[in-house]
């Protein structure tokens, strides 16, 4: 929705005593952005405190959170718009990661580990930027063909062929020795991502993902996803829209696989499998899989705890014995979180609603009141 | 009364564009393996009209207008917009070249908010989220849900649900628009209601109207030729004092004696 329609005429007592009132056009602009905005300063708050705390591990946990929080907002791309629940976006970012690999490593070491790669890979050595564009558009291209004929199906099965999908790009890569070494591990790339590049990149993204779902083609995408049949008899392309929203969330996740390469510096096919598949999706459900919000939220949160499970796994010294959680315990405390949502707050912690306009008269305050009850 | 204000967004050089067009059907049939849920149905629909399509339950209404619209390929026979034959065509291309529906469901989505809902038909058809929205506006508060147009969809009454619907179908100014039983399931108050919005639709949008209806009341007041379904054939066409004395259609509705 944009500012023009936001400008409300009826007044509504706020929870807040402030009678900031957005009126003015820069007001109204603030207001009409305001979810990643807010979400903006959030993320800067975090990485300015754990940057200033100055301990190189959390440093680490934040870049892999945050790297984690892209893939989470790539995936409410897709699935947030279109309603397809995708097990898939794990093969985009392997895809992405390993193009990152092909484009920025040494020429020596490629030659030594991936001799397979053509000439051109093999001699040259691009910048970092430039590889993680390039990573992401060639996600974004194996999302199109992939999905001109996933897209065609519907509900559990388009949510099936999106598994099928990652099983195959799994175990393509881990056979495709002379691109990705197999299931040995490819090492030696750059490492550029730190907690202030992913911030960069979480930003830039959180608007993007805003602008496509307030976006026309959004709109049409959430037609279809509330309503399949509808949305046709509306004039809605369903294979097209879902199609731009599966391109679009592949971009990203690939990008996000990018920077993940340049992140640890070295890769394994391993790691893009049903683990990480698994938190990014409970991190999408958990916060609320219709709003930019929920995605970001849920992200925060299950890092968070994830991080605190982390350390309860560790162990604390309690009266000189050590008293720690057996191992697993975080993917079994993140999954009875899931249940536990599932089960009282089907739509996510935030009810799939994006973060309101604090202040005086929003009208969509008053929209998610009347759901709720 | 009832006057959209102003000019509307999408002009009256759409109107004129359709004028003379007719929505055929040349020998329509559906089969489901051995059921012919429409068999071989015949029927001209001229812009500015109302048709009424009645029928006991089962008789292929909805069906026929699924065939009519795309959601179903005809077994055989035509449908013909114009000199075009649409009959195989996509759902949302045929929505696009001017024939709408509503559905006998409702089938909003629930989710979006009911400016939205209206929107939605704007923006696939190549609208800014702008112009759509003033365009959904408009036909929003011509069916009278101005207040709540930025309620949820999912928590409307019944009855506005159905009207929700309509104006969906008529954003964009359709040439043809089909409604499945609006009307099913309301009060004699509210069917006023619905029969006033119908009858205004060919003046005002310059629409042709087929109208599923099993409430005879509405169909008797707004419909100016009836054709009667029953099995999947025609049972009977004409105007609605001839349909109602025919005895094949007494008899389809009130059992053979």
């Amino acid at each position: 929705m944009t500012a023009n329609i936001e400008s409300g005429k009826r007044r509504r007592p706020s929870p807040f005593n402030y009678t900031i009132e957005a009126k003015s056009p820069a007001m109204l602009t603030l207001r009409a952005w305001w979810p990643p905005i807010l979400w903006s300063i959030v993320l800067l708050l975090i990485v300015v405190i754990v940057m200033g705390l100055g301990n190189a591990t959390l440093h680490k946990t934040l870049t892999d959170a945050l790297i984690k929080l892209m893939v989470v907002v790539g995936l409410f791309v897709f699935i947030g718009n279109s309603g397809i629940l995708s097990f898939g976006h794990i093969g985009f970012m392997m895809i992405g990661a390993y193009a990152a690999a092909w484009q920025t490593c040494c020429p020596k070491t490629k030659k030594l580990f991936i001799p397979g790669l053509p000439d051109y890979l093999l001699t040259h050595q691009f910048p970092f930027m430039v590889s993680v564009i390039v990573s992401g558009l060639l996600a974004a291209f194996i999302a199109l063909i992939a999905g001109s004929v996933l897209m065609r199906l519907s509900g559990i099965a388009a949510s099936i062929g999106t598994f099928a999908f990652l099983m195959v790009m799994y175990a393509f890569y881990l056979r495709w020795d002379p691109w990705t070494r197999g299931a040995s591990t490819m090492t030696g790339l750059p490492v550029h991502t730190d907690s202030w590049v992913m911030l960069g990149f979480c930003v830039v993204v959180m608007f993007g993902a805003f602008v496509y779902a307030r976006s026309r083609y959004g709109l049409s995408a959430k037609a279809s996803r509330d309503d399949e049949v509808a949305s046709k008899a509306a004039g809605v392309n369903v294979v097209g829209q879902r199609l731009l929203s599966f391109v679009v969330s592949a971009f990203i996740v690939g990008m996000a696989g990018a920077l993940f390469g340049h992140f640890l510096g070295i890769l394994t096919v391993d790691s893009f499998g049903l683990p990480y598949t698994f938190i990014t999706l409970s991190m999408l459900v958990v916060g609320g899989m219709q709003s930019l919000s929920g995605a970001v939220l849920g992200a925060i949160v299950i890092s968070t705890l994830f991080e605190a499970l982390r350390q309860l796994e560790i162990g604390f010294n309690i009266g000189g014995s050590l008293v720690a959680l057996p191992g697993g315990g975080r993917e079994v405390g993140i999954g009875i979180l899931m249940l536990v949502i599932l089960i009282f707050r089907r739509n996510g912690l935030t009810a799939n609603q994006e973060v309101y306009w604090p202040f005086r008269g929003d009208a969509m305050a008053k929209t998610a009141m009347s759901r709720r009850s | 009364m009832f006057k959209l204000p102003g000019k509307s967004v999408v002009g009256a050089t759409k109107r004129g564009h359709h004028d003379g067009l007719t929505l055929q059907a040349i020998d329509v049939s559906v089969r489901f393996g051995g059921l012919t849920a429409v068999d071989t149905v015949n029927e001209t629909l001229h812009r500015g009209e109302i048709l009424g399509l009645i029928g006991p339950n089962g008789a292929g209404k909805t069906t026929f207008v699924n065939a009519l619209t795309g959601f179903q390929e005809p077994t055989s026979g035509q449908v013909k917009l114009g000199d075009r034959v649409i009959s195989g065509l996509s759902p949302h291309w045929i929505r696009r070249h001017g024939i709408a529906r509503s559905f006998q469901a409702g089938r909003l989505f629930r989710d979006l908010p009911v400016s939205e809902n209206v929107e939605v038909a704007g923006v696939s058809m190549g609208l800014s989220r702008r112009r759509a929205h003033k365009h959904a506006m408009e036909l929003i508060e011509w069916i009278g849900l101005k207040d709540k147009a930025r309620q949820p969809a999912g928590v409307l009454p019944y009855t506005d649900e159905r009207r929700v619907g309509i104006a969906r179908a008529l954003a964009m100014q359709p040439a043809f628009v089909l409604l499945d039983e609006p009307a099913a399931g309301m009060s004699d108050l509210e069917c006023d209601d619905i029969m006033r919005l119908v009858r205004e639709i060919p003046s005002r949008f310059g629409c042709g109207v087929l109208l599923i209806e099993h409430n005879m009341r509405v169909v008797m007041g707004v419909c100016e030729r009836i054709h009667v379904l029953d099995s999947g054939k025609t049972l009977s066409r004409g105007s609605p004092s001839d349909v109602q004395k025919d005895p094949a259609v007494i008899q389809a509705y009130l059992g053979h004696g």
